[in-house]
């Protein structure tokens, strides 16, 4: 399958040289294609088999069955679950995604500080997920820094006026935490796909009498628009299968998909952990549908478009 | 005449749009304090003692209470032996650096074929590469943990870096890939030419001419190692902790943050800005861009 193309004739080449021409290219890839396919979807098979009712460890052998998927769909909190799960993962993204292309359009311009501007925006991609909760409840708990500076201020009159952004189902501090961190990693993304383009198209577009608009519209926006979508597709992804995030954040039962199989791989009753990997089944099932449906969409548009 | 004039005005109106307006500015002054600025009261929570709602400030602080206490305080249990923040530390640069080793050498030869070669499968190769990126963590950290569990991995320094391997290999690939790509082929034939064998060649030509693209991927493996949170929990089980992992059992109470929880915070940004300061230097942006189909 993974058989190279021939390359020039040598003339003089044992018949060692050509084995080794023609494996070259899958021995070169062996030790990648292992580590992966056994670590990454040897877990993947293992859970979808426990899922299906596979697990002789905790004495349970009822392959195939659907029970622990049925089940799943009629537990009281499940569809909210699934609900915070999108909302959560979704909202960041399309908010983070427009406020970093805005960013990155502004970090090609001239003003004065931008070699301190371009260090500083990046320190949030280089520190876990979890400074930035610290960060949050600091700034954003009921008793944080916000909190006193509106109490110092007159607008409140004690702690339990400040409305709760952390520790509620509405996710503002979870959803916080996430353009914090990500805003960084798009911005990172659309900036040096911008440089990398240069600036010839949108000059030539600005000569023939394009307003600023019409030039972002018509002319730099079509040409970030792989890089944007590489970005999306991370940071949703990521977003959807969040843990600790929401689980610090998050308002309790339900909680979002993640939190709740790690609740049930950890109860004490271990014919739970079943339903632990029906979960994280599911959650890589609707990922995966989510974003398959968007790339197709998009590869659609581009079509459209005539590029491809 | 006219078409000089004209030529000036879109001489100026091209300046003008090369300079940040007033919106542009104030928005990137909001994205620099908000990055920044939670950074103050998460330093002010370090160092106090007693911070009691509604002061804007601490009423006692960590070093006014330090004398006194019986037990050491604030920044003095930080660096204590009880906090494991100094063996957490070890342990994330410890793992971070055999996760770097250990995945430049896995990824550097699928890169050299993934930029060089033309083969059958390579697209499906390409994206196998790129379902660990795709596929949320969590859906792999539970299976991969009943396995480690079988296998007497879980909780071993050796479950962990191989765990970290799986999102540090599909970032490696793609940065070398890129570097591969923009290195010609003719030194290296030149020196097959002039009569160097492979591993000569590999190790006079080749290696000094990727190097930099090779630290760059590996402050980025570095990086991402020394972030993980959620793989390293569900493997380590708590026997083995990391700065994240400590970080979590600090925050996940509820509440408030103590001064104890503010300090482990602040210890844990510490690789990542010696990062951002090496990366600076090391790393050009456009390394991304090619990592990510621009």
């Amino acid at each position: 399958m993974l058989a190279t193309k021939p390359t020039a004739p040598r003339s003089g080449r044992s018949r060692r040289a050509s084995w080794l021409q023609r494996l070259y290219v899958p021995l070169m890839l062996t030790p990648v294609l292992l580590t992966i396919g056994v670590l990454f979807f040897g877990a993947l098979i293992v859970a979808l088999l426990q899922s299906f009712g596979h697990a002789p460890i905790y004495g349970i052998e009822e392959f195939p069955t659907l029970r622990h998927y049925r089940n799943l769909f009629t537990l009281p909190g499940f569809w909210s679950s699934v609900g915070l799960t999108f909302y959560y993962a979704l909202v960041p993204t399309v908010v983070g995604t427009i406020l970093s292309i805005y960013l990155a359009l502004m970090l090609r311009r001239r003003f004065r500080g931008k070699g301190l501007v371009q260090f500083v925006y990046k320190l949030p991609l280089m520190i876990p997920y979890l400074v930035g909760v610290a960060l949050t409840i600091v700034l954003f708990g009921n008793g944080g820094i916000i909190a006193r500076g509106m109490f110092a201020l007159g607008v409140i009159e004690s702690t339990r006026d400040f409305p709760r952004l952390i520790y509620s189902h509405a996710g503002w501090g979870i959803m916080i935490v996430y353009l914090w961190k990500q805003i960084p990693f798009t911005t990172l993304i659309v900036y040096s796909v911008l440089m990398g383009l240069g600036r010839e198209s949108e000059e030539a577009a600005a000569t023939l009498g394009a307003h600023r608009w019409q030039t972002f519209w018509h002319v730099t926006l079509p040409q970030i628009m792989p890089g944007i979508v590489s970005a999306t597709v991370i940071v949703f992804a990521f977003n959807f299968g969040s843990f600790e995030v929401p689980f610090i954040l998050g308002g309790g039962f339900p909680n979002t998909l993640p939190v709740e199989a790690w609740r049930a791989f950890e109860d004490a009753d271990y014919s739970n952990r079943l339903r632990a990997m029906a979960i994280v089944m599911f959650i890589g099932v609707l990922s995966g549908a989510v974003l398959f449906t968007y790339l197709a969409a998009y590869r659609r548009f581009e079509r459209l478009r005539g590029r491809q | 005449m006219i078409a000089r004039r004209r030529a000036g005005t879109t001489e100026i109106r091209r300046d003008d749009r090369d300079r940040l307006g007033p919106f542009g500015r104030f928005y990137v002054t909001f994205v620099v304090v908000a990055v920044v600025g939670p950074f103050i009261p998460l330093l002010i929570a370090s160092f106090a003692f007693r911070w009691n709602w509604p002061d804007l400030l601490p009423s006692r602080w960590w070093w006014e209470a330090r004398e006194t206490a019986r037990l050491p305080l604030g920044w003095d249990y930080v660096f204590s032996p009880v906090s494991r923040v100094l063996e957490s530390a070890g342990n994330t640069v410890l793992i971070a650096l055999l996760v770097t080793l250990l995945c430049t050498l896995i990824s550097l030869p699928a890169a050299r074929v993934l930029a060089r070669e033309r083969f059958r499968g390579k697209s499906f190769v390409e994206f196998f590469l790129l379902t660990p990126l795709i596929v949320p963590e969590i859906a792999v950290g539970l299976g991969i943990l009943v396995t480690f569990i079988q296998l007497g991995l879980a909780g071993t320094f050796t479950g962990i870096i191989l765990v970290h391997l799986i999102p540090t290999i599909p970032y490696m690939v793609r940065v070398l890939t890129s570097v591969f790509q923009g290195l010609s082929r003719d030194y290296e034939e030149q020196a097959r030419v002039l009569g160097a064998g492979p591993l000569r060649t590999m190790w006079h030509v080749t290696l000094p001419m990727i190097m930099p693209g090779v630290i760059a991927g590996g402050l980025f493996a570095f990086l991402i190692s020394s972030n993980i949170f959620l793989l390293t929990f569900f493997i380590g089980r708590g026997r083995i902790e990391t700065l994240p992992t400590l970080l979590f059992s600090r925050v996940s109470g509820g509440g408030a943050l103590d001064a104890v929880a503010a300090g482990v915070a602040l210890i844990v940004c510490i690789p990542g800005i010696i990062m951002l300061v090496l990366t600076e230097r090391f790393i050009k942006e456009e390394v991304f861009a090619k990592g990510f189909g621009g």
